[in-house]
């Protein structure tokens, strides 16, 4: 009988130590990837000089002397993200609303499974829609990266902020009905307000998503390393600038090209940093 | 405050989109606009054909302290890929750009230079100018090992896995003898010519297990010197040898590679000199009017 407790318990023990493992692994990854990043950008960073690396606008790698300026892939980057912004947040809240507080049953089961086959669309697949039906009508531009990552970012934005609305208590809704409100006022002066940590939240993930998207952008943005100039003009962002010259790329123009990653990388810290904190306010 | 926000957002969103459709139906369907701007695409720095291409057009702008500086136009739209490329020209009616002859289909215009149209024949008897040799080079009279592969790329067998994607040199080389010796080739040079290479070895060592290939991607002036130095047995050069070169190795031409300039479909024009299409690519002309000065496009 007592063996039998002992047993059991080195089994449970055991078993706890490979879920440790399991949790460590992806632990062990994202030190590795942080390590490696660092090390191989930092001293690229250091070589070029930051101020020369973050704030030069020129970049040409393969000219004597090289110029590797990196202002107008950062500012690529973030024009190419407002812009998926301003296109996929309002069509994806609504579309949130509508499948949490409007859609009939029958039409849901219709709809749901369609938001959630656009996530899983491979980027490739949307850079080739990209350009056959989107670059034709608005040329290779920000413009068209914009309308493109909108569309890519929808199912992130609709699939947090449903799950927020639907996590608002059925009483903030039932009590704004019986106050005297209709059936909309109620949810968007009622529900939507309470779930704003939530669909903050939302739009958070979908700007990691949009800063971090490469091989769609390559095919539809032109990728011009200048700065920026107009909507209807190409642009080059930090993905599109690693991709598209790694292939061929050695020595410092490879760390370069390593380094801008390290800049990709803070980014992308700093927007998880942001959706930790909205997450955890939302649980309080 | 906060209304004032949203606002903006759901007004800019139709505003986008507006713009888009404005843009859209001027250029759809109207016969070829001289006035339009061109819309030049390119190769990512560091790729082979760009780097080919801006030295054959005479783009690089070099200086006696050995500073170079690549003078194709900021403005160009990048293409990663060839295939890129092409979607690109086959989508965009101003568009230019420019590929490896082997890579070409009918989505798109091949564009005469001087008169000349980019064909493998033009380009063997040399009346089309725009297309670089690759060179592998030995010291002295290959030996060993080296000397049977390139007894096989010089083979029928060899040749045909060349022209899948160059110019092969020889259309009627003899089929391989085989005299295979087991050892060790080291191979170093031009990464132009490396892709090729590499077909070249895997095709070379299925016939012959025991012989292992080494490539060594560099350069091609690094590929020759390590041939000289000895520390490589086969140089690789996407160039003609220079004459300090030429005294100590033995070249060899392997196959030809072509630029070809294309365009749309839609785009009448059918031939360019060399000096236009450096304006084109250097961002001089701006519009499709200011090239063709010298010929009516519209003829």
């Amino acid at each position: 009988m007592k063996k039998g407790i002992s047993m059991n318990k080195w089994k449970e023990k055991g078993m706890s130590a490979v879920f440790f493992a399991a949790a460590l692994a992806s632990i062990l990854a994202v030190g590795l990837i942080c390590f490696f990043l660092l090390a191989n950008g930092i001293p690229a960073i250091r070589k070029i000089g930051l101020l020369n690396f973050l704030g030069g606008t020129e970049w040409s790698p393969t000219d004597t002397p090289p110029e590797f300026g990196i202002l107008p892939m950062i500012l690529g980057s973030l024009y190419v993200t407002a812009g998926a912004i301003l296109t996929g947040v309002p069509i994806g809240l609504l579309t949130a609303v509508f499948l949490a507080c409007v859609c009939p049953k029958k039409l849901y089961q219709v709809m749901k499974p369609g938001v959630e086959l656009l996530a899983g669309i491979p980027s490739v697949v949307y850079g080739f829609f990209g350009m056959a039906a989107i670059v034709p009508l608005t040329g290779n531009s920000i413009l068209s990266a914009c309308i493109l990552l909108g569309i890519m970012i929808l199912p992130t934005i609709v699939e947090v902020a449903e799950s927020a609305l639907r996590a608002v208590p059925a009483l903030y809704y039932e009590g704004a009905l019986a106050l005297g409100a209709g059936h909309y006022r109620s949810v968007f002066r009622v529900v939507l307000p309470a779930a704003k940590s939530g669909v903050l939240a939302s739009v958070v993930l979908g700007i990691g998503r949009a800063i971090g998207e490469t091989m769609a952008v390559i095919m539809v943005a032109g990728n011009q390393a200048r700065m920026p100039v107009s909507l209807m003009k190409g642009v080059r962002t930090l993905t599109a600038n690693i991709v598209v010259e790694m292939g061929y790329a050695s020595g410092l123009h490879r760390e370069a090209l390593i380094a801008t990653g390290v800049v990709l990388f803070v980014f992308i810290l700093i927007i998880n940093l942001t959706f930790s904190v909205l997450k955890g306010r939302e649980g309080k | 405050m906060k209304k004032f926000f949203v606002m903006v957002l759901l007004c800019a969103v139709p505003a986008f989109s507006l713009f888009g459709c404005a843009d859209n139906t001027t250029t759809e369907g109207s016969a070829f606009d001289n006035g339009r701007e061109i819309s030049v695409v390119s190769r990512e720095d560091g790729s082979g054909t760009r780097s080919a291409f801006i030295e054959l057009f005479g783009m690089e702008e070099k200086n006696s302290d050995g500073s170079r500086k690549d003078k194709m136009t900021r403005e160009a739209v990048i293409a990663k890929q060839t295939d890129v490329m092409m979607t690109n020209i086959a989508g965009e009616k101003y568009a230019i750009g420019y590929l490896s002859l082997g890579s070409l289909n009918d989505t798109v215009q091949a564009v005469q230079i001087d008169d000349v149209d980019a064909s493998a024949a033009n380009i063997k008897n040399g009346t089309y100018a725009v297309a670089r040799p690759f060179y592998i080079a030995t010291k002295g009279e290959p030996t060993g090992p080296a000397k049977d592969f390139i007894s096989f790329i010089l083979s029928a067998e060899g040749q045909k896995v060349i022209s899948d994607s160059y110019i092969a040199m020889d259309d009627h080389a003899p089929a391989y003898a085989g005299n295979p010796l087991s050892g060790k080739i080291t191979v170093a040079g031009s990464s132009s010519v490396t892709p090729v290479m590499e077909k070249l070895k895997e095709a070379y060592e299925k016939i012959n297990p025991d012989t292992t290939i080494e490539i060594q991607q560099s350069d091609s002036t690094a590929g020759m010197t390590a041939v000289m130095e000895g520390t490589c047995d086969i140089g690789m050069a996407s160039r003609e040898l220079k004459d300090n070169e030429l005294t100590e190795l033995m070249p060899e031409k392997i196959a030809l590679d072509g630029i070809v300039v294309i365009v749309n479909k839609a785009n009448p024009i059918s031939t360019l000199t060399t000096d236009q299409v450096k304006h084109i690519f250097t961002g001089e002309a701006a519009k499709w009017s200011d090239v063709g000065e010298e010929r009516d496009l519209n003829e």
